[in-house]
C-alpha cells in the first residue's frame, strides 16, 4: 500500500504565482518599478475624466486669461491656481497631460494591435504556405525594412492626409495617425511569426493534424498560433513603446494629433515654442510623461524577453 | 613654406565668403508663386517687390516714388494719367522695357485669371501713346491712382509669352509660377518651393544700388522657435516675424537687433453671408446672414483678453478694416464692446444655439494665428455656439476660402495704397467680376450704399468731402458686422547686429536696403 498524498488541484490564481515567470517577476525590481509606473500611467489615463480637475478638450471650459500660468503661483489676472501650470489658451497642463495621455495609449495600443495582427496573419501564411506566398510577403517586408519606420509613417500619413477631404482630416487625423503606425510596424511581427511557423510545422502534431483532415486554416490557427504566440508578446510590448513614441513624433512635427485634442508629442510641439520665452512648464511635464510611459513600457518588454528566454536562464 | 602658403590660402579661402555678403534671411510664409499677379499677398508681392518694379515704387517712407516711370501728370480735368517711362531700362534677360510691355502687364494683371485685378477697378483703358509714354484713362477722376499702384509689377511681353505665360495661373501655375524675368535690383537664380529661393544682384539694373549683398537666400521656416535659433545661432542674418514670446529674451542678446513697428494690417473674422453658399457639411449653414449672429460673435470675442496673453500686450485694438496711421481713417466707429451676455443673449434670440461654426484659419500667415483663433473658438464655446476649427497652411487655406468651405474665416489685411478705401474695394463691395472689385469679400457681404459710395470716395478731390463717405461706409460695416475687426497686428523683425536694413509699415522687406557689415 502506498500512501496517495491528495493534492487539491492547483487554482488558476496559483499556478499564476507558481509559475517560473511570476517569479522571475517578482524578483526583478526593475520589472516591478516598470510595471508600477506602466500600471499608474495607464489607469490615470483611463481615469482621466474622474482625476483632471478640468476638461481640456471642451473649449468652453478655458479661460483665455489663465494663459501661460506658471506651475504652483496664483494667475496674475484670475488668481486662480494650477497645479503645473497652463499653456498659451490657459489650459491647464495636467489635465491635458492626462487626456493627451489617453490619445497616446489609444494611438500606440490600437496601431500595435492592428500591425500584430496584419503581421500574425501575414506571418502564418508565408511560413506556412512557403513558396511564392512567402517570397512576395517577406520580400515586401525586406523592402518596408530598408526604409525607417518612421518615414514609411510618415509617407502613409501623407498620402492618407491627401485623399481625405479637409473637412474631416482633423477628424480623421487619429485613424489615420494608427493605419500609418502600424502600417509602418507589421514587418517585425511577420518576421518572427514566419519563422516560428516553419519550424512548427514540421512537427508531429502538424502532421497529425494533417493527417486526420484538418483544413490549413484551421491548423494554423488552432495549432500554430498558440505555440507562436510568446515571442509575439514581447514584440508587442517593445512595440507599444515604440508606438507611442512613433506618435509622439509625427505629432512633434505637427502632422499628428491635431492642437484641439492634443496628445503629449503635440503637447510637446505647442510647449516648444514657448521654450525660448521661459515658460519651461508646457514643454516640461508632457516631455517628463512621455519619458516615464515610453521607458517604463520598454523596461517592461526588455524584462519579459528576457524572462521568456530560456537560453539566457 | 610649402605648406604655409597652402594654409594662407585655405585662411583666405575660408574667410571668403565672409567678405562677399552673403545674406540668409528666413520668413514664416513661402512666397506661394513668384508670378506678380497671381496672389494678391503681402508675402507674394513682398518678396517680388526685390525682382520686379512697377511704374512706381515706394520709399524707405512709404512715399511713392517713380520707378519704371520716370514721371506722370493728370491728363485734362481728370480723364486719366500720363506716364513718361523710363529710358535704358532692361529685364533680367536682356529685352528691352517699353510701352508694350506695360500694355501687356496691364492686360495680364487685369484679367479674369489674375488674383490683382481689383486694383484696375478704376481704369477704362490703357493706351500706348509712343514706345516710351503711356496713359492711363479712369472711368472717373481718380487723385490717389498712381499711389495705387506701387505694386503692379511689370513683365516682359515677350518673356511671359515664349513661355506659355501670358496669363496668370493661381492655383496649378505656369511658367511663370516658378520663373521669374523682372527689372529689378535682384534676379532669381534658384527656386525651390518651400525649401530655398536664391537671388544674386542683377548688374544691369537701372538704379544706383545701396545694399552690398552679393548674394541673398530666402528660407522658410514654420516652426517659430527653429526660426530663433536659427537667428541667435548665426544660421540667418535676419527673421521675419519674432515670435512674439521671444522679444524680450531676443532684446538681451547683443548680437541680434529687434525691429518693432505697428503694421498696416488689422486682423479681423469674416463670415459667410450669402444664401447657400456655405458647407459646413453640419447643415449649419446661413447661419451668419443673420446679422444677430455676426454681433454675437463680435460681443463674444474678447479681443483685450487676446492681445493680453497671446500678443503679449503688443498690439492695439482695431475698430475697422484698416489702423489708425491710414489714410482716411474713420473716428465715427469705435471697437466692439466684450460682452459675452449680450452674445449669449443674441444667439438664444436668433434661435442658433448649439450650431455649429465651421471656423477656418491659416496656422503660418499671421501672428500667433492659430493661437488666436484657438482662443477665438473657445470664447464662442463659451457663449452656446459649436465652432469646429480648421487650422491649415495658406497654401491650403485660400483656396478652402475660393471655394466658399467656411462658415467663419480669419483674415488680415493691408491696404496696399495705405488708405481706407482699398479694403472697402477688396473686402466691403459686393462681389463684381466684371467690375473687378470685392475680389477677396470671401463672405459675399453686399451692401447697395456701400456699393454706391465706393466710386464717390474714389474721383472725390476733397478731403472733408472723401472723410465724410468713408465715415459713413465704416458706420455701415461696422452695424452691420460684415467683419469682426481684432486688432492690429505688430511688426517684429528680428536681424543680426552687422545688418542694417530699413521696415516698412507694409512689412515688405526690401533688399535694396540691407547692408553687410
Amino acid at each position: 500500500m502506498t500512501d496517495v498524498t491528495e493534492t487539491p488541484a492547483p487554482t488558476r490564481l496559483r499556478r499564476i504565482l507558481d509559475s517560473d515567470l511570476f517569479y522571475a517577476f517578482r524578483t526583478s525590481p526593475v520589472a516591478l518599478i516598470s510595471a508600477l509606473v506602466t500600471m499608474f500611467l495607464i489607469l490615470s489615463a483611463v481615469f482621466a475624466p474622474l482625476i483632471a480637475t478640468t476638461n481640456p478638450f471642451d473649449p468652453a471650459s478655458l479661460n483665455l486669461m489663465n494663459g501661460f500660468t506658471p506651475p504652483m503661483e496664483p494667475n496674475a489676472f484670475t488668481g486662480e491656481n494650477f497645479l503645473l501650470g497652463t499653456d498659451d489658451q490657459g489650459r491647464d497642463v495636467f489635465s491635458t497631460i492626462l487626456y493627451g495621455m489617453r490619445i497616446s495609449l489609444f494611438v500606440g495600443v490600437t496601431a500595435v494591435v492592428f500591425a500584430m495582427v496584419l503581421g500574425i496573419v501575414l506571418g502564418l501564411l508565408a511560413g506556412y504556405f512557403g513558396g511564392w506566398t512567402d517570397t512576395i510577403i517577406m520580400r515586401a517586408a525586406d523592402v518596408q525594412l530598408t526604409f525607417p519606420s518612421i518615414l514609411v509613417a510618415m509617407l502613409i500619413f501623407g498620402i492618407a492626409k491627401g485623399i481625405t477631404p479637409i473637412e474631416y482630416r482633423d477628424q480623421m487625423a487619429i485613424w489615420v495617425l494608427i493605419l500609418a503606425i502600424g502600417l509602418s510596424d507589421w514587418v517585425q511581427f511577420a518576421r518572427v511569426v514566419r519563422g516560428a511557423t516553419m519550424v512548427e510545422k514540421g512537427k508531429d502534431y502538424v502532421a497529425a493534424a494533417h493527417l486526420i483532415g484538418r483544413p490549413s486554416f484551421a491548423i494554423m490557427i488552432r495549432h500554430i498560433l498558440p505555440n507562436v504566440l510568446s515571442p509575439v508578446l514581447v514584440i508587442a510590448t517593445i512595440s507599444l513603446a515604440l508606438a507611442i513614441i512613433a506618435e509622439a513624433t509625427l505629432s512633434f512635427l505637427g502632422i499628428g494629433a491635431p492642437p484641439t485634442q492634443p496628445s503629449l508629442g503635440t503637447l510637446i510641439r505647442i510647449g516648444q515654442q514657448f521654450l525660448f520665452s521661459g515658460e519651461w512648464w508646457i514643454l516640461f511635464f508632457p516631455a517628463c510623461t512621455l519619458l516615464a510611459l515610453a521607458l517604463s513600457v520598454n523596461l517592461l518588454g526588455d524584462w519579459l524577453r528576457d524572462a521568456l528566454n530560456p537560453r539566457l536562464k | 613654406m610649402h605648406t604655409y602658403l597652402c594654409s594662407a590660402a585655405l585662411v583666405a579661402v575660408l574667410a571668403a565668403p565672409a567678405f562677399a555678403a552673403d545674406f540668409k534671411f528666413a520668413v514664416t510664409t513661402d512666397p506661394q508663386t513668384m508670378d506678380p499677379h497671381a496672389v494678391n499677398s503681402a508675402p507674394v508681392l513682398g518678396f517680388l517687390n526685390n525682382v520686379y518694379e512697377g511704374l512706381v515704387r515706394r520709399g524707405k517712407d512709404m512715399s511713392i516714388e517713380p520707378s519704371l516711370a520716370a514721371s506722370w501728370e493728370p491728363i485734362g480735368n481728370g480723364e486719366g494719367w500720363r506716364f513718361n517711362l523710363r529710358r535704358g531700362v532692361t529685364f533680367h534677360d536682356g529685352a528691352e522695357f517699353n510701352a508694350d510691355d506695360v500694355i501687356f502687364s496691364y492686360e495680364r494683371a487685369s484679367h479674369e485669371a489674375a488674383d490683382v485685378r481689383s486694383w484696375f477697378a478704376p481704369v477704362s483703358s490703357v493706351v500706348k501713346v509712343d514706345d516710351f509714354t503711356v496713359d492711363i484713362m479712369t472711368s472717373a477722376p481718380n487723385p490717389i491712382f498712381p499711389d495705387s499702384i506701387a505694386n503692379w509689377m511689370m513683365m516682359d511681353s515677350g518673356w511671359a509669352e515664349a513661355n506659355g505665360a501670358a496669363r496668370p495661373d493661381k492655383e496649378s501655375g505656369n511658367y511663370a509660377t516658378l520663373n521669374a524675368n523682372g527689372t529689378g535690383t535682384f534676379r532669381i537664380t534658384a527656386r525651390e518651393p518651400d525649401l530655398r529661393t536664391v537671388l544674386e544682384p542683377f548688374g544691369g539694373w537701372w538704379d544706383t544700388a545701396e545694399h552690398n549683398i552679393t548674394r541673398a537666400e530666402l528660407t522658410p521656416i514654420q516652426n517659430s522657435a527653429t526660426a530663433m535659433s536659427a537667428l541667435i545661432s548665426g544660421d540667418v542674418d535676419f527673421i521675419n516675424p519674432v515670435p512674439i514670446q521671444d522679444i524680450t529674451r531676443l532684446q538681451q542678446n547683443p548680437d541680434v537687433n529687434v525691429i518693432q513697428g505697428v503694421e498696416a494690417r488689422v486682423i479681423m473674422l469674416g463670415f459667410d453671408q450669402q444664401a447657400g453658399a456655405a458647407e459646413s457639411g453640419q447643415g449649419a449653414s446661413d447661419l451668419f446672414l443673420d446679422a444677430r449672429a455676426r454681433e454675437a460673435v463680435a460681443k463674444a470675442v474678447n479681443v483685450p483678453a487676446i492681445l493680453q496673453t497671446i500678443m503679449r500686450g503688443n498690439a492695439a485694438v482695431a475698430s475697422q478694416l484698416v489702423s489708425p496711421a491710414m489714410r482716411g481713417f474713420s473716428e465715427a466707429v469705435t471697437p466692439y464692446a466684450h460682452d459675452p451676455e449680450g452674445a449669449r443673449a443674441l444667439i438664444e434670440e436668433a434661435g442658433i444655439a448649439g450650431s455649429t461654426v465651421n471656423f477656418k484659419c491659416p496656422n503660418n500667415r499671421y501672428l500667433n494665428d492659430e493661437s488666436v483663433c484657438q482662443a477665438v473658438t473657445s470664447m464662442l464655446a463659451q457663449v452656446g455656439l459649436e465652432p469646429v476649427l480648421n487650422a491649415m497652411p495658406v497654401q491650403n487655406y485660400w483656396p478652402e476660402l475660393r471655394a466658399d468651405n467656411f462658415d467663419m474665416y480669419l483674415l488680415g489685411w493691408s491696404p496696399g495704397t495705405l488708405d481706407a478705401e482699398h479694403p472697402i474695394r477688396f473686402l466691403g463691395s459686393t462681389p463684381n467680376g466684371e467690375k473687378k472689385l470685392g475680389s477677396w469679400n470671401f463672405g459675399g457681404y453686399s451692401n447697395a450704399r456701400v456699393d454706391e459710395l465706393l466710386p464717390r470716395i474714389q474721383s472725390e478731390i476733397d478731403d472733408g468731402k472723401r472723410q465724410k463717405m468713408l465715415d459713413e461706409v465704416a458706420t455701415i460695416i461696422s452695424d452691420e458686422v460684415a467683419y469682426v475687426p481684432m486688432y492690429v497686428q505688430p511688426l517684429v523683425w528680428g536681424a543680426r547686429s552687422n545688418i542694417a536694413l530699413t521696415q516698412r509699415p507694409d512689412n515688405f522687406f526690401i533688399l535694396r536696403w540691407v547692408t553687410v557689415n
